[in-house]
């Protein structure tokens, strides 16, 4: 079983100095907390507010490489989140073939947004995260933990 | 377009990754490139941390519990058959270094614009050949490595000149 996750946002965790990408479903009953790096949250942000840099961004390039080849970001799934190893599937259709990648979440997610592909979770790493944790966790954010990917935070 | 400006038709000169050099002071990396015709020269080129560390890690050959980034290019690259050629550092502009990707598909070549950072990473994980065309070596910053490296020991490390050539 899969579930379909929409992009929530993104923030920054300071206890950890990585960002977060947060995933929920359609309902709102479920939510999924990634922790990405920095460059990766960059390119995940660039591409949710739509900024084109004047340069290509690797996951730019990404994107115009399967472009150049007609191949297709199908839909890309979130398959296991554990220990700090998240793993993640990009489907891809090519000619006639359907091929499926092993990727980083956040390389999956950044690809995803560009491409409009939609993402999705397997339940089974939907259920290893209690969203519980979650929400404990966000209450604990303070206001000015929030908004510091544009404020260009420096280490 | 004229016909001489492309790149296909420029004079080119194979280079290839030596070392990426930490820049403490400042969030960007150096990528020190080599000529490998047998004449002495170093070219380098300023490129962001992030882009810096992967080109490391290809450099290192370091194998990463998962794929970054640029693996998964090649990763894509091999299920679609495509091979990665080459890359081509052919324009600098205000300072901006631009390369080429060289893509061969069903005797089909492709080119793809990329920020040098991306087209070098991806030229170390698919081991083909980098070049840079002879214009873009006539047009580069005249700031020589050697110099700025002598700079760099001397403690009083000229942060103006840091300035000179750079990626982004």
């Amino acid at each position: 079983m899969i579930t379909q996750m929409h992009l929530k946002g993104l923030m920054f965790d300071p206890y950890n100095n990585a960002y977060i990408v947060v995933l929920r479903d359609e309902e709102g009953s479920e939510m999924l907390p990634i922790w990405v790096g920095k460059s990766e949250a960059g390119s995940i942000s660039m591409a949710l507010e739509n900024v084109s840099p004047p340069r290509p961004m690797t996951h730019d390039f990404m994107k115009s490489f399967l472009d150049a080849y007609d191949a297709k970001v199908l839909s890309v799934v979130i398959t296991d989140l554990s220990e700090h190893t998240y793993f993640a599937k990009v489907h891809l259709m090519y000619g006639d073939s359907e091929y499926t990648v092993d990727a980083r979440p956040s390389d999956a997610i950044a690809l995803a947004l560009r491409c409009n592909a939609p993402v999705f979770a397997k339940e089974s790493v939907l259920t290893k995260q209690s969203s519980e944790e979650l929400e404990q966790w966000l209450e604990n954010l303070k206001p000015e933990d929030f908004g510091k990917l544009d404020s260009g935070e420096d280490k | 377009m004229s016909q001489s400006d492309s790149p296909h038709n420029q004079p080119i000169v194979e280079y290839r990754v030596d070392r990426v050099l930490d820049e403490t002071s400042t969030d960007t990396r150096i990528v020190v490139l080599s000529r490998q015709d047998g004449q002495a020269d170093t070219f380098p080129i300023w490129v962001g941390a992030a882009e810096g560390h992967a080109i490391k890690l290809a450099l290192d050959t370091t194998v990463t519990p998962r794929p970054m980034s640029h693996d998964l290019i090649k990763s894509f690259a091999e299920h679609l058959g495509v091979a990665i050629r080459r890359v081509v550092i052919t324009d600098v502009k205000n300072s901006t270094y631009y390369a080429t990707v060289y893509l061969g598909n069903n005797g089909v070549e492709r080119t793809l614009d990329a920020r040098p950072s991306d087209a070098l990473s991806l030229a170390l994980r698919a081991r083909c050949p980098v070049y840079i065309t002879q214009d873009v070596l006539a047009r580069r910053s005249t700031a020589n490595l050697d110099a700025w490296l002598t700079k760099m020991d001397s403690k009083n490390a000229g942060a103006q000149q840091q300035q000179e050539v750079r990626e982004t």
